[in-house]
């Protein structure tokens, strides 16, 4: 499985705003259904929501991957968003968090889903690509890094 | 009923544990009304010592005694279980309130006290005494609601519990001691404060060292001794600083952290010993403080302890919260939830009996006013603390973790991987997945699982179903991911 194949590169947000976590994820979703309308986007955030209820997801180092499992969709989508400034996230390490990947997965994949769970928090391993990450805020550069990190595993 | 006569035994031991189990069932009924346990302790204490004409001067000094053992064992009970990074991320804010926010909380309510007819120096001493928090009583009731508190509010209230005790017995002494003597504080007394400190740091870091090499070279032949080794790390951390004049309760808490950060022997079985110990004290302390008190008595002043009760859960505290935190740029609705939820706990109680013992005119006034002043201050906040955790926005979006159902306790210090145990939730990605596909790094696994509450081996073909209980061996660093596929371990 390869990052390309979940995120789309109109699927990246450089410039997210919302100072908590409801309405970070807000914005990702509404990215995500501008694209694919037959995901709803209450239901959407209710799904991510309630997953963070059980424990952030975001896991340190500045890195956030929200995650769920929604009927409506028949394949793995990710939306790729960027908060500059930095937001809590409520995250392990207990430091703001800059780079989020959301990823939304068919009911059915639970493979799939674990594998590119896996695949995501192995890309955002390298600290200089996540500084190069945060600073860029052009989202066709930003697509063309994480596919090129992407490629060297 | 003296309890030294072999006879009488058997009855107090008959009392005690009646009391003791009515006490431990009482908490249950504090989780749902969302009252601190102890203060059901204390009125329990209270009822039992309804025709308490009998309270002495002796009752008093056994309960200073034991209350300072039993102050000295909570506080290593916490700060056993204080990660290190919180300590670095709470201290400054915590260290300031700690100590420019007793004198300034203290100074405040002195100044109302004032008005109520109090000298200036006895209008001190309530005031120091009433200064220390009690962050485990904030804890209770946030965690009862079934909410948990953000990180960065929790860290704080807990540091300032645990560091601010310290500072209000050495006030207390001091001007206990000034008062009975008829004389002013003497500067030089001022100066024995961050003296004290300091001894009590130091004597707190190298006995909390000097713990941690013992536990890892004792090689007991039988877990159940190691906590009686850290139990005599606590009274001898106390101990030697109080002997160098250093602050014994600051010692403590120290030493227990220091202790706490490090590798450790039946870990589990340590923690959980001093827990009961710390919980033990607690119901035994508020049921003796509740037995001093006389209902009489303390009705007399019962306006005057209310208003002075009310002016610090409302003036003091919030004002001088405030001034303490505003250099550290916190948002306002932060400063304001850290000024409202200074509840208190057993700490102005105790200390509440000193001047009693040291022979203070009108120290047993004092003593009823500070029971009213706590009473106010935990029930004020403590019926809206849920509600204010909510409504600012404090509460972690994440619900408590399930207590794990099997403790694995090594009883020596084993390194290289972790055990950490996830209850499966249907909202997780883990769950409905076979154990062959849980994308683990090379050095982790999945070696236990708990299913109907049944051991069970985990095969590659088996599936995780909602309400099972997997147990990871992982190492620290790959700990995100099995986050990240299984949420919040338990009991985090």
């Amino acid at each position: 499985m390869k990052i390309t194949d979940i995120l789309s590169p109109e699927m990246v947000v450089p410039d997210l705003r919302g100072n908590n976590k409801p309405a970070v994820i807000r914005e990702l979703g509404t990215r995500l259904v501008s694209k694919h309308s037959e995901v709803d986007l209450e239901e959407l955030v209710a799904v991510l929501l309630e997953r963070e209820r059980l424990g952030s997801t975001a896991i340190g180092d500045g890195i956030a991957i929200p995650h769920g499992k929604l009927r409506a969709v028949d394949r793995i989508l990710g939306v790729f968003g960027r908060h500059a400034p930095g937001v809590d996230f409520e995250s392990l390490d207990g430091k703001p968090t800059h780079l989020f990947f959301l990823l939304v997965a068919p009911e059915d994949s639970t493979s799939l889903h674990l594998k590119a769970l896996a695949r995501v928090s192995r890309l955002f391993k390298d600290a200089a690509f996540r500084d190069r990450l945060i600073a860029t805020s052009d989202p066709v550069e930003t697509y063309r890094l994480i596919k090129e990190e992407d490629a060297k595993y | 009923m003296n309890v030294l006569e072999p006879a009488s035994i058997p009855i107090f031991l008959t009392i005690a544990a009646l009391v003791m189990t009515v006490s431990v069932l009482l908490s249950r009924v504090s989780d749902k009304a969302g009252v601190p346990v102890f203060l059901l302790f204390l009125l329990l204490g209270v009822i039992l010592g309804g025709r308490a004409s009998r309270v002495t001067f002796e009752n008093y000094r056994d309960c200073f005694v034991f209350g300072n053992v039993a102050l000295a064992l909570i506080l290593f009970d916490g700060g056993l279980n204080t990660p290190f990074d919180r300590v670095r991320e709470g201290i400054a804010p915590a260290a300031v309130l700690a100590s420019l926010g007793v004198l300034g909380t203290a100074g405040l309510v002195a100044l109302f006290a004032g008005l109520f007819g109090f000298s200036t120096a006895k209008a001190c001493l309530l005031g120091v005494i009433v200064a220390p928090t009690d962050a485990a009583a904030v804890f209770s009731i946030v965690r009862s609601g079934g909410l948990q508190l953000k990180k960065r509010m929790a860290v704080i209230l807990e540091l300032e519990s645990g560091l601010n005790d310290p500072m209000a017995v050495i006030l207390t002494i001091t001007l206990t001691e000034s008062l009975v003597a008829g004389r002013g504080v003497a500067p030089a007394a001022l100066l024995e404060i961050p003296l004290a400190l300091a001894i009590g740091a130091i004597a707190g870091v190298v006995v909390g060292y000097g713990g941690r090499w013992l536990l890892a070279h004792a090689q007991l032949p039988a877990g159940g001794l190691y906590p009686v080794l850290t139990l005599s790390v606590a009274f001898f951390a106390f101990g030697l600083s109080e002997i160098a004049k250093g602050s014994g309760f600051l010692s403590a808490y120290v030493a227990a952290v220091t202790i706490g950060n490090g590798p450790m022997p039946y870990r589990g079985g340590i923690l959980r010993v001093h827990d009961s110990a710390a919980w033990l004290c607690q119901i035994a302390m508020y049921l003796l403080l509740g037995l001093l008190i006389v209902p009489a008595e303390m009705l007399k002043v019962a306006p005057a302890g209310i208003a002075l009760g009310l002016v610090l859960a409302f003036v003091a505290r919030p004002a001088i919260v405030a001034l303490c935190l505003l250099p550290f740029g916190y948002k306002i609705r932060e400063i304001g939830y850290l000024g409202w939820v200074g509840l208190r706990g057993a700490v102005p109680i105790v200390l509440a009996t000193y001047p009693v013992l040291a022979g203070t005119e009108g120290a047993q006034v004092l003593f009823n006013i500070v029971f009213f002043i706590v009473v106010v201050n935990t029930l004020v906040p403590g019926a809206t603390v849920r509600w204010a955790t909510a409504w600012l926005g404090l509460g972690l979006a994440e619900r408590s973790a399930p207590p794990a159902l099997l403790d694995i306790v090594s009883t020596r210090i084993l390194t290289g991987s972790e055990i950490v145990s996830f209850s499966v939730d249907s909202s997780t990605a883990g769950c409905g997945a076979a154990i062959s596909d849980l994308p683990f790094p090379p050095e982790s696994a999945a070696i236990l699982l708990i299913r109907n509450q049944q051991l069970v081996a985990p095969r590659g073909s088996t599936v995780l179903a909602p309400g099972d209980h997997v147990y990871v061996l992982c190492r620290r660093e790959d700990r995100p991911l099995v986050y990240l596929i299984f949420g919040k371990a338990e009991s985090d």
